[in-house]
């Protein structure tokens, strides 16, 4: 007993260490700082493409880029065959790189309600209670080596403007790069490039609601105001006048005051979209409004605003069933409800119902609402662009493993891949006033660059080199391990697993039952309690597949389980419907015959 | 597929860019006009354009391009008016200390809101959208117009409409701030007290205003007050540009809170739920304050008891300028209803029962001048039944906000929402239930009241 428990602790102590090495490689020293990438596609910039060109790249810049250069002779040479090169991406706005407050912290409701301050203290928190820290600064919350940084740049980005954790006013955004460093500092282009503000209240105390917020927000801005004329009217002359006390929650606005810094203001829906806009009108100060999830309905006051916005790269997580078509019931005509009169008509889509089952009407109008709303998010970034609103990407809240097929989704729902690429590079760029160093492909720019295997927005592409700042993150294609149907495999037991989830941790234990062949089984999570059963448990020689549904917060979602046995390990492939598949492997825990 | 939702695109894009709230013209000919003000009149024709009333009269030649709307054997009526409601709004208390005059439920008005159609469909046109009970000095409020359809709450505000605050006494704060809290008030009197103070200093935050105002142009080393959003909005009150609107159920606070507004000069005073008015009736007149009341609702707690369904009738009766009110997204479809049963409980006529819910309602508001009756001059807000609305039988035909038809039954489609879920199929049924724990952020707000106060919002 004891001694399968050692074994047990070894097996899982191996499993940490397994997946700390995918992460890691980058820690040695490369050879040489010199790359030149042959034979590639470049992508200069939107519009702009060399065929059959090479970029070199050397002392962290674009040393050349042509369909003709010369290669230094310490170069590490990239056959780049078939491979595109883009410039490096560009996020907006999100916390890469911050890692995620404790969850009590962060915690609302119930959670948090014993820490809640009593008595007078509750109407009238400290700045820090209620969640106002302008002040706060990237420099001092970013963690170098965030596994958060790794998850964005291996999609291709290569810098990002983050902002520290907080609410209402969480801090001062910088621009960073998504390398490697030692300290903070190795990561910041530029700081303090925003003030940035969001609607989120502070659980139990003053403002503890968004109208709190707004006015808090209003009342802070207009005290900066009367702080910054009272400090200069005192810096001119002190004589006879009460001096002013230093305050950092109001100093903070000041560059804001100034016309010197906008404010980034985090809107995620239509209305903090509405409420945003009106603040800044109340206010008048420079607002760029971010992370926008549903900003068609106020195109036109957003346009108003004359400032570029960041539309946000998470979208609602499309059904697979949404492939068929939207067929409109007729109730879904709402006769009252404006625009409806364009609302589909069922003879568009009139495609013969694939099973004779009854259908309820309801529920077909309800689906044909639900596809028309859809589309709307996802042609969000088509309209600003018919509207002429300048626009670039944030990642903040959409998880890296969605981002390259929201993207494609937005391409698919009308977003030409020039203008979805403009918005990860020279658009941005050109936001953060850092187009002399980044944001295309050319010589003497900062060697931010991204290296796929197909052109970046095909469904099938990899990225396979991502540079930043000269620096080589090299990526591997894992190709999908296949079965041998004459092989065997004895796969009755306990195996560990762990699924290569981009920005999470998701692991646990296999258990199978091999009764003459006929194998079940159940699998355990260590993010979700309880057991869950495996359907349709089937192996082919060494090649095991299963599927098994879950409960996701009220949705039933199906993983399919394609794994490859080999001796005590295994890998392979699960497939979690529009979350996309991704790699699982693991071993066996303790002794095959108990 | 893509061709169409790009139309739908375009179209949504095109009709929710409008800076300003539409207006529209219309005749509505030959209904049964109850003017509430003005008298009624059989036959007869109300034309409305650009959003105003026109002209109301027999026989009205219909204007080129103005579409006809045939009333005939139909009642129609001003808009109704509810003059408590918290409809359309994401946030209704901020309940973290006593005295929140800073906050504006404005703020967070929600367009989205389906029970503005709902209220549409219940022949009601304004309502004032107000703060919540739990502080002695809650938040300010907002008067809206139902313009069901937009996704902009500017489109949803009664530009021009005055200011109003939410006031609150009794139970509620109490419980809010002193049972709840441990601090001032927990009785009766704190309550008093908590108002008292912060009127005081308001007034002293005026005068430091004042006093830096006089002086600055003089004296460069002068200083003005810390910007103080709850002294600003008090000191408002007490120059009269806000209207009070107080929570109240007992007779002898309703006198409490007229001595302390007599103490500090402040007139424009209405009192919501004035349970116990008809106790104080001649007293609530002669201050000319107004008392806005549930038909028969009452006994939900115990300040709530001593109760009749006379209230409304002996305010009226005694000059007080009294509405009935729903204060609930249930109650606001029928308050013709409502209104009615003042005719039971107290013989009103049918002008004065109609008032109720129009005029008088306009009147607390400090809206009569715009809205409230069928008048040349007034806003285009109109409410056509099939029957006269004050009886049994009557269903709501068509709600009409300045010319612009808001709901017509004819076209009452089962899903009436402005939006929804693309992730999850929330029936419409359920949406009313959820919609306000949708956005994470709120959800606070109303954990936080009722996991700590177990009121509901009244």
């Amino acid at each position: 007993m004891k001694k399968a428990l050692c074994l047990l602790l070894a097996w899982v102590c191996l499993g940490i260490q397994i997946s700390r090495a995918q992460g890691g490689t980058e820690e040695m020293t490369p050879v040489t700082h010199t790359y030149a990438l042959k034979n590639v596609t470049i992508i200069q910039k939107p519009g702009q493409v060399i065929q059959k060109g090479i970029v070199v790249v050397k002392n962290g810049l674009i040393h050349a880029v042509g369909p003709n250069v010369a290669i230094p002779a310490n170069a590490k040479v990239i056959e780049g065959d078939s491979m595109f090169v883009y410039a490096g991406f560009i996020d907006g706005l999100s916390q890469t790189g911050i890692p995620r407050p404790e969850p009590a912290q962060a915690g609302s409701g119930r959670g948090g309600q014993q820490q809640r301050p009593q008595g007078v203290e509750r109407g009238e928190p400290s700045y820090e209670t209620a969640g106002i820290m302008p002040q706060q600064t990237v420099r001092e919350a970013l963690k170098p080596g965030d596994r958060s940084i790794d998850d964005m740049r291996k999609l291709g980005f290569t810098a990002a403007q983050v902002v520290p954790n907080g609410r209402m006013l969480p801090g001062n955004g910088s621009l960073i790069m998504l390398g490697s460093g030692k300290t903070a500092d190795d990561y910041i282009v530029k700081e303090n490039t925003s003030l940035v503000a969001t609607l989120t209240t502070s659980p139990g105390v003053y403002p503890a609601t968004q109208i709190g917020v707004i006015s808090r927000f209003e009342e802070l801005y207009r005290q900066a105001q009367q702080l910054q004329a009272h400090t200069k009217a005192y810096a001119a002359n002190p004589a006879g006048m009460v001096r002013p006390t230093s305050d950092r929650v109001l100093e903070a606005f000041f560059p804001v005051l100034d016309g010197k810094q906008p404010v980034y203001f985090l809107a995620p829906d239509v209305k903090s979209t509405a409420r945003a806009l009106a603040l800044q009108k109340e206010l008048g100060f420079q607002m760029i409004i971010a992370g926008v999830r549903q900003g068609w309905p106020l195109a036109d006051q957003m346009k108003a605003l004359n400032k570029p916005t960041f539309l946000s790269l998470d979208l609602p997580k499309a059904k697979k069933e949404d492939a068929k078509p939207a067929a409109a019931a007729g109730g879904a005509r709402g006769g009252n409800r404006p625009g409806a009169e364009a609302a589909p008509k069922a003879e568009e889509n009139a495609k013969p119902a694939e099973e004779a089952k009854p259908k309820d009407p309801e529920m077909e109008a309800l689906e044909a609402r639900r596809a028309a709303e859809m589309a709307l998010y996802e042609g969000q970034a088509a309209a600003m662009t018919t509207k002429s609103i300048p626009f670039a990407f944030s990642a903040m809240n959409a998880k890296p493993a969605e981002i390259r097929e929201n993207l494609r989704r937005m391409i698919k729902a009308g977003l030409t891949e020039d203008q979805a690429l403009a918005a990860l590079t020279t658009t941005p760029a050109n936001i953060f006033g850092v187009s002399a160093m980044m944001g295309s492909v050319e010589k003497g720019k900062m060697a931010n660059l991204v290296v796929t295997d197909q052109p970046y927005f095909n469904e099938k592409s990899n990225v396979r080199y991502v540079f930043v700042d000269g620096m080589m993150y090299e990526y591997e294609v894992k190709a999908a391990p296949k079965g041998n149907p004459n092989g065997s495999a004895k796969v009755g037991g306990r195996w560990s697993y762990n699924i290569a989830v981009p920005g999470q941790e998701a692991a646990g234990v296999f258990n199978f039952k091999d009764e003459g062949g006929n194998i079940s089984g159940t699998w355990t999570s260590t993010t979700m309690p309880g057991e869950n059963n495996m359907a349709a448990v089937t192996l082919k020689g060494n090649n095991l597949t299963f599927s098994s549904s879950i409960d996701a917060g009220g949705q039933s979602m199906t993983l399919e389980f394609d794994l490859v046995f080999e001796g005590n390990n295994f890998s392979g492939k699960v497939n979690v419907g529009s979350f996309g598949t991704f790699d699982v492997e693991g071993s066996r825990l303790g002794d095959p015959k108990n | 597929m893509k061709p169409f939702l790009s139309i739908l695109f375009l179209l949504v894009l095109a009709w929710a860019g409008n800076a300003q709230p539409a207006t529209g013209s219309l005749l509505i000919k030959n209904g049964t006009v109850l003017t509430v003000t003005k008298g009624t009149f059989e036959n007869t024709d109300v034309l409305v354009v650009d959003g105003k009333i026109k002209q109301i009269g027999k026989n009205i030649r219909t204007p080129q391009g103005v579409t006809e709307i045939d009333a005939t054997g139909k009642f129609v009526m001003p808009g109704i008016l509810d003059a408590h409601s918290h409809i359309a709004l994401d946030v209704v208390n901020e309940a973290t200390r006593p005295v929140t005059s800073d906050v504006w439920v404005g703020d967070a008005l929600d367009p989205l809101d389906i029970s503005i159609y709902r209220a549409l469909a219940g022949g009601v046109t304004t309502i004032h959208a107000m703060h919540g009970s739990a502080n002695a000095i809650g938040g300010e409020c907002e008067t809206i117009k139902l313009r069901y359809g937009t996704y902009d709450p500017e489109d949803l505000r009664m530009q021009g409409a005055p200011r109003t605050i939410k006031f609150a006494l009794g139970e509620n704060p109490m419980r809010s701030h002193g049972e709840g809290n441990g601090i001032v008030p927990r009785t009766r009197m704190g309550v008093e007290q908590v108002i008292r103070r912060a009127f005081s200093e308001a007034q002293e935050y005026m005068a430091a205003k004042d006093k830096y105002n006089a002086v600055k142009a003089t004296d460069p080393t002068a200083l003005p007050p810390t910007f103080n959003r709850r002294m600003e909005t008090l000191a408002e009150i007490l120059k009269g540009n806000i209207i009070i609107h107080c929570h109240s159920y007992r007779a002898d606070e309703i006198l409490m809170l007229m001595n302390v507004c007599r103490d500090y000069g402040v007139k424009r005073l209405c009192f919501q739920h004035t349970n116990e008015g008809f106790k104080v009736a001649p007293e609530l007149a002669a201050f000319g304050a107004g008392a806005s009341v549930f038909a028969d609702w009452w006994a939900y707690k115990f300040e709530v008891y001593y109760s009749t369904a006379y209230n409304a009738a002996i305010m009226t009766k005694n000059g007080v300028v009294t509405s009935i009110n729903s204060d609930s997204e249930e109650l606001i479809r029928h308050l013709y209803h409502e209104a009615a049963k003042t005719q039971r409980y107290g013989g009103l006529t049918d002008d004065e029962a109609l008032a109720l819910i129009t005029i008088n309602s306009a009147k607390q508001l400090g809206i009569d001048q715009r809205v409230g009756s069928l008048e040349v001059g007034k806003d285009g807000d109109v409410a056509i039944f099939n029957a006269h609305p004050l009886s049994v039988y009557a269903i709501p035909m068509m709600t009409i906000v300045d010319g612009i038809v808001r709901f017509d039954r004819a076209k009452d489609a089962d899903d009436q929402r402005m939006q929804v879920d693309p992730e999850k199929a929330e029936t419409a049924f359920f949406l009313a239930q959820e919609h306000k724990n949708a956005d994470h952020c709120l959800e606070d707000a109303f954990d936080f009241a009722n996991e700590l106060f177990g009121f509901e919002r009244e």
